[in-house]
């Protein structure tokens, strides 16, 4: 995965965790003055780059495919 | 921000001395009292009494408080306000100082809280007073009556959730196929 849209999808989940943080105070679910508020985005960062590094490093360490072996040689 | 400082105000203390202000909130500590009556909803706070409980005020009401000091309190100064999530602090409400003889007061204060102001989420308010008494401070869980949906904030709020986690959704689809073909590709 390039670096650039890594860096994007981290930044996407931590705007969105921050909106799920927002949404849960608005619900009442959780206080305003709760540190779920300034850890949920941090959470959300850190999830989406984990996710991220993980997939790129999966997709970099498959080996190439191997060409096929060519025909025996005729005896 | 007044009527949201005459609330507060209102409801944590009614404890805002002549010519000083002595915050009187749920969990007191220190040497001072005080209560609100709110008129229209029948809703009566005593600050000392209250304890923990979360109190839901209604948009708009008229509040009948009192509050007092054990003695003259002399030079005073205090402050109220709301705890924001750390690490951002606070948002102050009010702050007050001065120099009086006075130990009690008492008064009457409308508000009408506009809509922006989400309806049932918790806020906690917190004051502190010094005078030559000493120094008393103490805090109220409030929610004001009503639910998510009584605020447009809300709406605007579940529209920017799904903006970032519509495209935050395809990405992490895509992370995870590549990933997951780059896997099946290394195992043949």
């Amino acid at each position: 995965m390039k670096v650039g849209r890594l860096i994007g999808a981290c930044a996407l989940g931590f705007f969105f965790f921050l909106f799920v943080a927002i949404d849960l105070v608005l619900f009442g679910v959780i206080p305003l003055n709760s540190v779920l508020v300034t850890l949920l985005p941090l959470i959300g960062l850190l999830l989406v780059a984990v996710i991220g590094v993980v997939s790129s490093r999966g997709g970099g360490a498959a080996p190439a495919e191997q060409p096929p072996a060519p025909p025996a040689p005729a005896a | 921000m007044k009527t949201i400082r005459w609330v507060t105000a209102g409801l944590l203390f009614g404890a805002v001395m002549v010519g000083s202000g002595s915050p009187a909130a749920a969990q007191l500590e220190g040497e001072c009292s005080g209560s609100g009556v709110w008129k229209d909803s029948d809703l009566a706070v005593d600050a000392e009494s209250v304890g923990d409980e979360l109190v839901t005020i209604p948009r708009k009401d008229t509040v009948d408080w009192q509050g007092s000091v054990s003695g003259p309190p002399g030079e005073y100064s205090g402050s109220i306000w709301i705890e924001l999530p750390p690490p951002f602090g606070k948002v102050e409400i009010d702050n007050w100082g001065g120099t009086s003889d006075n130990n009690n007061n008492a008064g009457s204060e409308d508000y009408d809280l506009p809509k922006l102001v989400p309806a049932g989420v918790e806020f906690k308010v917190v004051g502190e007073h010094t005078d030559s008494n000493g120094h008393c401070e103490g805090y109220v869980r409030l929610e004001i009556e009503g639910g998510a949906f009584d605020s447009p904030i809300i709406w605007g709020a579940l529209v920017l959730t799904a903006l970032t986690g519509g495209p935050l959704a395809l990405l992490l689809i895509a992370m995870v196929k590549s990933a997951v073909g780059a896997g099946i590709g290394g195992a043949r």
